[in-house]
């Protein structure tokens, strides 16, 4: 049934036409961009001047709306001058997919205008550290805390009800203060994120740990583990691929924090590339420098989901109460046959 | 209808005499007016209360009875998962205060932890005794040969069946050498047949090691084929109803289903829970009439 319905209510798809959903899901928005760049009468507002003609105030190179074009060629025509000459364009900050493309390889290697200006790889290297200190800092604390609270009643009632008022705090609102305290280098950029992932991260934690199935705690009590055993070999390892998949969420949550904290102090990072090529009108290395953003996190998600089922084994066969695959399942790799 | 079971001391004197010999032996575990009272003050909800029971070594004790009768409220304070309001439970003459490995405990759901390999799920009772790894591994190797699932030792808990799951639980249990294994509906969930098969295995186990079982199950007919002793409780509030000494003689097997003895304990058990109401007439749903289809089908 489901082989011949592509509609089928809560169905699944076979491999195949999943693997062609996948595919268009990315294709569709590519064919409307290309559309829109390289089909002339779809949009195209402007008229890039390609010969000033007689129109005192044009110039060559000048991107006029195509109304004021209109207008003074009609004037042109009318008086007997030479008519200026141009072609239509899209505005500046759409740029085609090809020169989008070919930002992606030059971007990098285009040396910096001034001086001191990092490189994009700089850029982005140092978007990685200000994120994986901001993250691993918050995880240090944050981890422990979740699964103390997820465990002991009395830790809940010690720290979440401060942490659950704490979280409705903007973390950019600390950014005067972090920077006050912390100077204005990476120092208040790091302590953003760490604002940003912590709070959620022992509230998200605890959550996680409260849910381990209490017949196994039941269990492992009749077998004679008791207090801080219980913890270590039946609550941490219930709920450790679960705090895995957390992990993986909060650290796209830490990413969300990264273009808010790198405007702290100094600018840096991937936000200060984008606003200085963004300032040089260079959009394609805007456009390729958000893309990277999502690139980057999108594999390092991947490469994380693929390292679960290498670390998780007895987590390979993973389904969701209804026998479908879960979401995260279906990104991972085939299972490695014992 | 009175119905009774037979005197089974004239019908199979064997079996009279396996229970006199039951009760020289030594008591493992001691039930004394045991009570249970949920709520506070007020209004106060009585799960069960005057059950007293004494268990004796090796010996295979059913409790039975509807649902809401208390019985796994019961065996949970057996096991210390929860406190009892009034009563004691002895287990070798000392009282009982929380969950330990002196009571092993086979749950309904399957409890086995789903990051451990089937004989680190074995091992783990070992090594809370504090059992070296190298101990405990060939002990676990051994219990897993017994419950016949040797050659799943490397398998992870997903990977096998339901049944599967139960006799690895088991072999987990019996690991840690408890004094009673203690077993709450522990083949409810599996389908019919598997049932059978696990009751069967069940008996089997027992009479290889020297572990006493008391054993939770709302169904009749596993009472009869696994039980030495049938404690019947019924509901609102729970209390025990009767004890019955099952007359049908070891060992057991299907071929006994149809024999004098099974039938009248089978029948015995019936009226016990569920006995007929008052009018004599069965529970009926308050029906409104709404075609006439089906009024010439008896």
């Amino acid at each position: 049934m489901a082989h011949r319905d592509w509609l089928g209510l809560k169905m699944e798809l076979p491999r195949k036409r999943r693997l062609l959903l996948t595919l268009l899901s990315f294709l569709a928005p590519v064919v409307l961009w290309s559309a829109v760049s390289y089909v002339p009468w779809l949009w195209h507002p402007l008229v890039r001047i390609t010969a000033q003609g007689d129109v005192d105030y044009f110039a060559e190179d000048m991107d006029v709306p195509r109304a004021d074009f209109d207008r003074e060629l009609a004037k042109t025509r009318a008086a007997g001058t030479t008519p200026p000459e141009g072609h239509r364009v899209n505005p500046l900050y759409l740029p085609a997919p090809h020169e989008v493309a070919r930002a992606f390889y030059t971007a990098f290697t285009t040396e910096p205008r001034l001086p001191n200006e990092p490189w994009l790889h700089e850029s982005l290297g140092h978007s990685i550290r200000t994120i994986f200190w901001g993250f691993v800092l918050s995880s240090l604390v944050g981890v422990p805390l979740g699964i103390l609270c997820g465990s002991y009643r009395f830790f809940s009632r010690l720290q979440e009800p401060f942490i659950e008022f704490f979280r409705y705090l903007p973390a950019p609102a600390f950014g005067a203060l972090c920077v006050a305290i912390l100077g204005i280098d990476d120092g208040p950029k790091i302590a953003i994120i760490f604002i940003g992932t912590f709070f959620q991260q022992v509230l998200v934690i605890g959550n996680t740990v409260r849910k381990v199935d209490p017949a196994l705690i039941e269990a492992a009590q009749t077998l004679g583990a008791s207090r801080w055993r219980l913890v270590r070999r039946v609550i941490i390892p219930a709920s450790i691929t679960d705090i895995y998949t957390d992990m993986r969420i909060l650290l796209g949550w830490a990413w969300t924090y990264l273009i808010v904290a790198e405007v702290v102090g100094t600018m840096s990072g991937i936000t200060y590339f984008i606003n200085q090529q963004a300032r040089y009108r260079n959009f394609d290395n805007v456009y390729a420098a958000i893309m990277m953003i999502g690139i980057i996190g999108f594999s390092t998600d991947l490469i994380l989901a693929w390292l679960g089922t290498v670390l998780f084994p007895w987590k390979r066969k993973t389904r969701t109460a209804s026998g479908r695959p879960s979401l995260w399942s279906r990104l991972r790799p085939k299972p490695i046959p014992a | 209808m009175n119905l009774a079971i037979p005197d089974y001391r004239q019908l199979s004197p064997a079996v009279a005499a396996r229970f006199e010999r039951i009760r020289q032996r030594p008591v493992i575990l001691s039930i004394q007016d045991l009570e249970k009272k949920f709520g506070t003050d007020g209004a106060t909800h009585t799960a069960f209360d005057n059950v007293s029971l004494d268990i004796h070594r090796r010996e295979f004790i059913c409790v039975i009875g509807p649902s809401g009768c208390g019985k796994s409220t019961l065996i949970r304070i057996v096991a210390g998962l929860d406190e009892a309001t009034g009563g004691a439970v002895l287990l070798d003459g000392h009282a009982v205060t929380g969950p330990g490995p002196d009571r092993g405990m086979v749950f309904q759901g399957y409890t086995l932890f789903p990051w451990l390999t089937v004989r680190a799920n074995v091992m783990f009772g070992l090594e809370m005794r504090g059992k070296d790894t190298t101990t405990a591994e060939s002990e676990a190797r051994e219990w897993l040969d017994m419950v016949g699932l040797g050659k799943f030792e490397h398998a992870y808990p997903h990977e096998l069946s339901g049944g599967m799951k139960q006799r690895v639980a088991i072999a987990r249990a019996l690991a840690n050498e408890p004094r009673i294994l203690i077993m709450d509906e522990p083949f409810a969930a599996l389908d019919a047949q598997t049932r059978c098969q696990m009751q069967s295995y069940l008996l089997q186990i027992w009479k290889k090691v020297d572990v006493t079982i008391l054993f939770i199950t709302h169904d009749l007919e596993e009472a009869a084929y696994l039980a030495d002793r049938i404690v019947v409780m019924g509901a609102n509030p729970g209390r025990v109803v009767e004890f019955i000494e099952n007359p049908v003689p070891r060992p057991r097997s299907a071929a006994q289903f149809l024999t004098a003895e099974y039938l009248s304990l089978k029948a015995r058990l019936e009226e016990l829970i569920h006995p007929p109401t008052e009018t004599g007439e069965e529970d009926r749903l308050p029906m409104v009439k709404l075609t006439n289809v089906g009024d010439d089908v008896e």
